[in-house]
């Protein structure tokens, strides 16, 4: 190796010379692999539609860490950024007399375009003062947001929702040629394009964490005044994170609608969201990006088969009235795992591997 | 020479200064009769008086908010949630009483004692739920924001479905003691009886907080407890009993807010909390972040704003306190008050 080379440009150059053989890599692999195959593998819609949204989310929580676990910014309105392009895709569908194809494409520049101006005007008004502004601006934006989706109903229709057909190959009733044991049909089509768009925006988070630009953010979170004074912009960068996170949660908005059909305040902008979210990326791990993935994977499983369980508990103790009511508050239980998890498992499933791993490799090393 | 041009310089800067202070003086008080351009003199009264009542209604829960966010350092999330507390709190002794006839069949003496009794009961709701939480979850969290904002949340969460459990998540008709019920009608403008409560309870409470603050041996160790925490523990006062006391006592303010707005507008719901709570962070904002004073202006200023807008342009109404929260934000980033 050059003697003249810094040791983060060596630390770069070890990376890329075993990024093939990384476990990591290995793991990449086969999460693809598995992902690829569900469809081929399970024909039950509930699997499908699990596995989805988990990748989905995966997105929104992999966003929301770029703001609070790599740039230290707490932003409460993510909710708000993912239902602008939920909400984008469903009206624009909703509205166009014949929707086409490139309607998805307005949709996403429309969620884009939206986002990028509200998460500008959010970090010019907040980001002056205080870092706790940002949360209080954020969290006030987000429940104005789905106030005035709930009142105008010319818009939005309100809590009905918008509920829309995508059209093309993406559309629930479209069914296409058998491949093996594969049969295409809209769901299909929508399952893969989701998971192709999905890739490639973990891949693009990945890539900006790991940017020049994301180790700055990394350095603003540890030690603003530090990064100031070593002449970086923090304000410029502490912008550029916002309005990345915020933009990607967009596009994920937009392909959740694609994959529910229907758009409502209670689905994409409510509170209970943004606390998914929340607890997604805490149980995942802050700062590890990964953790999105195992976060949203467990919340979602445990979200689905949750009421099952709940139809367990009335089937043991039919006539307990009290018993019925514990078990429709399920929500409850949701809040109590938040605060536990919040106390006791602060450095969520990745976080809390890295350090194990570490300490192993520590304690082998000497 | 060159010192005395930057002199003038600053001088000059600072009457600049002066004259901002008063154009902003100038406007904030100027705004409140441009409206009546458009609405005649009787309404312009009536909104008025409406816009006043829900200024004191939403600084009742703002106080609380501000003042823990003053002392405490802590953004309480789960303030929404004594709110609704509060309001479930005295619509169970309102119904209890009114078994009594002392509710909707009361004169006004037993209005009153039961208004008084209600308002009592939930401050002492509100001030126990503080305690309960802050002894047990906010107290392990404190230097900490994020945990702040996430501990307060879950237990918001938490807290709002106890409600659903104990009193079913269905809207609910709250009774309105009997005397509170009209309105009296001087020279055609309309008054809602309970709005006056409600601009005198609000107008109480702030006299009470100022007083408490400003006058009183404990105020005095809260507002120092503000400026410098350290330097009020080393005088030998345990901050941690204060800081419990304020909790309290910005919970029992939001409780009281809370049933307040649940006889004004005479129906509660397991939500309302949260919706309040982001008319509260408004006004905190526009408040400035800690100040009491500053909620109390900025509480009143959204709350004729609302009745205002609402009434030329109603689709407008619930976007005018973002407007508004903006157009200070611009002038003033820290808020009407706010200190660093």
């Amino acid at each position: 190796m050059a003697p003249d080379l810094t040791p983060v440009q060596q630390e770069r150059l070890r990376a890329i010379h075993s990024r093939y053989t990384q476990p990591t890599f290995v793991t990449q692999l086969a999460l693809l692999a598995v992902l690829l195959l569900i469809p081929v593998t399970f024909s039950s819609f509930r699997v499908i539609d699990v596995t989805s949204k988990i990748m989905i989310f995966t997105i929104v929580v992999a966003s929301y860490d770029v703001i609070l676990g790599y740039t230290g910014l707490l932003s409460l309105g993510h909710s708000m950024f993912f239902g602008i392009g939920a909400y984008s895709l469903a009206l624009v569908i909703y509205h166009a007399s014949s929707p086409s194809w490139y309607h998805l494409l307005i949709a996403a520049a429309i969620a884009l375009g939206l986002s990028v101006t509200l998460a500008l005007v959010i970090a010019f008004f907040s980001l002056r003062v205080k870092a706790i502004f940002f949360a209080m601006m954020t969290l006030a934006l987000a429940e104005f947001t789905d106030i005035l989706a709930v009142q105008w109903y010319d818009l939005t229709r309100a809590e009905d929702g918008v509920s829309f057909k995508m059209p093309g190959i993406f559309d629930v009733g479209w069914s296409g040629p058998t491949i093996g044991p594969l049969e295409l049909n809209g769901r299909v089509m929508t399952y893969y394009f989701i998971l192709i768009v999905s890739v490639i925006l973990f891949g693009v988070m990945l890539r900006f964490v790991r940017s020049p630009v994301g180790r700055a953010l990394k350095a603003v979170r540890d030690n603003e005044s530090r990064a100031t004074a070593l002449g970086y912009k923090t304000f410029h960068y502490k912008i550029f994170s916002i309005v990345f996170g915020s933009s990607v949660a967009a596009l994920a908005g937009v392909m959740f609608a694609m994959w529910v059909g229907y758009v409502s305040p209670g689905s994409v902008l409510s509170t209970p969201i943004m606390l998914n979210i929340l607890l997604m990326v805490i149980i995942g791990g802050l700062g590890t990006l990964y953790g999105a993935i195992v976060g949203a994977a467990f919340i979602k499983i445990t979200e689905t088969w949750l009421p099952d369980m709940q139809k367990v508990a009335e089937a043991l103790l039919p006539k307990s009235d009290l018993v019925h009511r514990l078990a429709e508050r399920w929500i409850l239980y949701f809040g109590v795992l938040f605060i536990l998890v919040v106390f006791f498992f602060p450095k969520g499933f990745v976080g809390t591997a890295r350090d194990m791993i570490k300490r192993r490799k520590a304690k082998a090393g000497r | 020479m060159a010192a005395q041009a930057g002199e003038q310089a600053l001088r000059l800067s600072e009457s600049e200064l002066d004259l901002k202070k008063w154009v902003l003086w100038a406007l904030s008080v100027g705004i409140w009769f441009v409206p009546l351009v458009w609405i005649d003199p009787i309404t312009y009264l009536t909104l008025t008086i409406a816009g006043v009542t829900m200024g004191m209604l939403l600084f009742l829960t703002a106080s609380g908010l501000t003042l823990i966010f003053g002392l405490m350092d802590v953004l309480n999330l789960a303030h929404g949630a004594f709110f609704a507390w509060g309001a479930y709190a005295g619509f169970s002794l309102l119904n209890w009483l009114n078994a009594k006839g002392w509710v909707e069949l009361a004169g006004v003496g037993q209005s009153v004692g039961s208004l008084a009794m209600v308002l009592g009961v939930t401050l002492v709701v509100g001030a126990l739920l503080g305690v309960i939480l802050e002894r047990i979850i906010i107290r392990r969290t404190y230097g900490n924001h994020l945990k702040q904002i996430l501990i307060t949340m879950g237990a918001s969460l938490v807290m709002i479905e106890i409600i659903k459990i104990l009193w079913g998540p269905n809207d609910e008709v709250i009774l309105v003691p009997a005397a509170f019920r009209d309105s009296w009608d001087l020279f055609d403008v309309i008054v809602n009886k309970f709005r006056v409560v409600a601009i005198l309870v609000g107008s109480l409470v702030f006299a009470a907080i100022q007083i408490s603050l400003q006058k009183t041996r404990l105020g005095i160790t809260v507002r120092a407890g503000v400026e410098n925490r350290e330097l009020v523990q080393i005088l030998g006062y345990n901050i941690r009993r204060i800081f419990t006391g304020v909790f309290a006592a910005g919970a029992a303010l939001a409780a009281m807010g809370g049933v307040m707005f649940a006889i004004f507008k005479e129906q509660i719901y397991p939500g309302m909390g949260e919706e309040n709570l982001i008319f509260a962070l408004i006004v905190v904002i526009i408040g400035g972040m800690g100040s009491v004073t500053g909620s109390f202006l900025g509480a009143i200023m959204v709350g004729l704003a609302f009745n205002y807008v609402a009434f030329l342009v109603p689709k407008l109404a619930l976007g005018v306190n973002i407007m508004i929260m903006a157009v200070i934000l611009l002038l003033r980033p820290k808020g009407l008050m706010g200190r660093e």
